[in-house]
């Protein structure tokens, strides 16, 4: 071992603890680098998810055929339910046709709607991000809300020409005010990187009970009151947590929906680019 | 030794360095399995740990920190630096126990990973929750370690299979 050698190592830790320390300083230092690796390797990661996109469908058709039985029962008793509900749907969705004419109600949710697939989740057991394969090409801005036919995944934190990388519900860094469906009681859903995240800032009168409904609130102008979250897991403990609708570990598809609504984002936002370039995957989810 | 890297030629060298960028990838590829989302087997871990036993010259400390900036870069952590920290003190600590390590049973190098996986994730989470102020929930790097070392044994399998067919012993 040369005198070279003997100095690499340490000045490597240096260096990476420097890093670390700048990356503390100034949290969006990387996001630039991270949007252009990210943007780079999306071919590579896009072509990776697909055998294990296949492996996974496998597995899945294995054990859909053994249960078909049940599940089919399952499904029938569902169908029936939902049809009841569907009646309900197309009533509440004509008097509220009626009664927005009446009130001259100008609606401002979803402007722009595009599905994309998950290319690559974070391995890491201290981040809870996800990246997809749209980009500012395809009209997707910082901000915009992921979401599945479930329920709120999380919102885009970065974006780059070909990726977006979206918070999860459950990342450390994720903050989203909520209210309990219910009574309306106004909370924030804070992630700590466990699979539940916690409730915070409710009142300590509050009549929240387990199996509570949580929605978005909408005071932060990002998402539109009323998006399902999930539901109060538990009440007992250290916090009450809350268990998302979405199943966050096995996403292989969001819809990335932007309610055009400019809300409160971090400072330092990517340029919005909202664009009608792609026209078919553009399209308007109301009266869906 | 200087005959062995003639005769391996330039593009096998690159082998190992390759490989372990293979597994960074690898690591982020969504497995939709539940519960696996929660923690990845920390492939990259175990790759710097084979290469460090067995051919810590073609996987150098240089690598070591270029595929941690890789691995962080990717994962979206605000804190770039954390991996390439924890892979260059996993790289020490493997080599200073090498000549324990090589040559040896394999139980005895499947527990050196064992203990290699627990401190990184140890170091890991103090260093996570310094960094972010709050002390986080240790579980998600438990499993982890736990995934990792119940990994290990075919991850090495294969790593070692590319070594036989590829890299002379040196």
């Amino acid at each position: 071992m040369t005198a070279a050698h003997r100095v690499v190592t340490p000045f490597l830790i240096l260096s990476s603890l420097l890093l670390i320390v700048l990356g503390k300083a100034d949290m969006l230092m990387f996001e630039n680098v991270r949007v252009v690796a990210s943007d780079a390797l999306a071919p590579i990661l896009s072509a990776a998810a697909r055998p294990a996109d296949a492996l996974a469908n496998g597995i899945q058709h294995v054990r859909g055929l053994l249960d078909l039985y049940e599940e089919n029962q399952r499904l029938r008793e569902e169908n029936s339910n939902l049809l009841q509900w569907e009646q309900v749907a197309r009533q509440v969705a004509r008097e509220n046709g009626e009664l927005r004419k009446l009130a001259h109600f100008d609606p401002k949710d979803a402007s722009f709607a595009i599905a994309a697939a998950v290319i690559a989740n974070s391995g890491g057991a201290f981040a809870r991000n996800i990246l997809v394969d749209v980009g500012t090409e395809q009209g997707v801005a910082r901000g915009t809300a992921g979401v599945t036919g479930e329920g709120l995944v999380g919102r885009v934190a970065e974006v780059g020409k070909r990726t977006a990388r979206i918070l999860l519900l459950t990342d450390l860094n994720s903050r989203i005010p909520v209210m309990v469906e219910s009574t309306h009681e106004h909370a924030v859903m804070a992630g700590d990187n466990s699979d539940q995240p916690r409730l915070l800032y409710l009142s300590a009168n509050s009549a929240i009970k387990a199996g509570d409904r949580i929605v978005t609130e909408g005071a932060d102008g990002v998402f539109p009151p009323g998006l399902p979250v999930g539901t109060v897991a538990s009440l007992g403990g250290d916090a009450i947590r809350v268990e998302p609708f979405a199943e966050l570990a096995r996403l292989d598809y969001v819809r990335l929906v932007d309610f055009g609504l400019a809300g409160v984002l971090p400072p330092n936002a990517v340029p919005v680019a909202k664009s009608d370039k792609d026209p078919k995957a553009v399209a308007s989810i109301r009266g869906r | 030794m200087r005959t062995g890297l003639v005769q391996e030629g330039v593009a096998l060298r690159f082998v190992p360095m390759a490989s372990t960028f293979l597994f960074a990838i690898l690591s982020m590829v969504p497995l939709h399995v539940p519960g696996l989302a929660v923690a990845t087997p920390a492939f990259v871990l175990m790759a710097v740990y084979h290469w460090t036993i067995y051919r810590p010259d073609l996987l150098p400390a240089s690598g070591v920190f270029c595929v941690g900036l890789f691995l962080d870069l990717l994962n979206g952590t605000p804190y770039v630096g954390v991996s390439s920290l924890m892979l260059l003190t996993a790289r020490i600590a493997v080599l200073a126990s090498r000549r324990h390590l090589a040559d040896r049973p394999f139980p005895l190098i499947w527990a050196g990973m064992l203990a290699v996986a627990a401190a990184a994730a140890c170091c890991e989470w103090m260093l996570t929750s310094l960094l972010t102020g709050v002390a986080l929930g240790s579980r998600p790097f438990l499993s982890q370690a736990v995934l990792s070392a119940a990994s290990f044994p075919v991850v090495t399998y294969f790593l070692a299979q590319i070594q036989r067919a590829v890299l002379p012993r040196d």
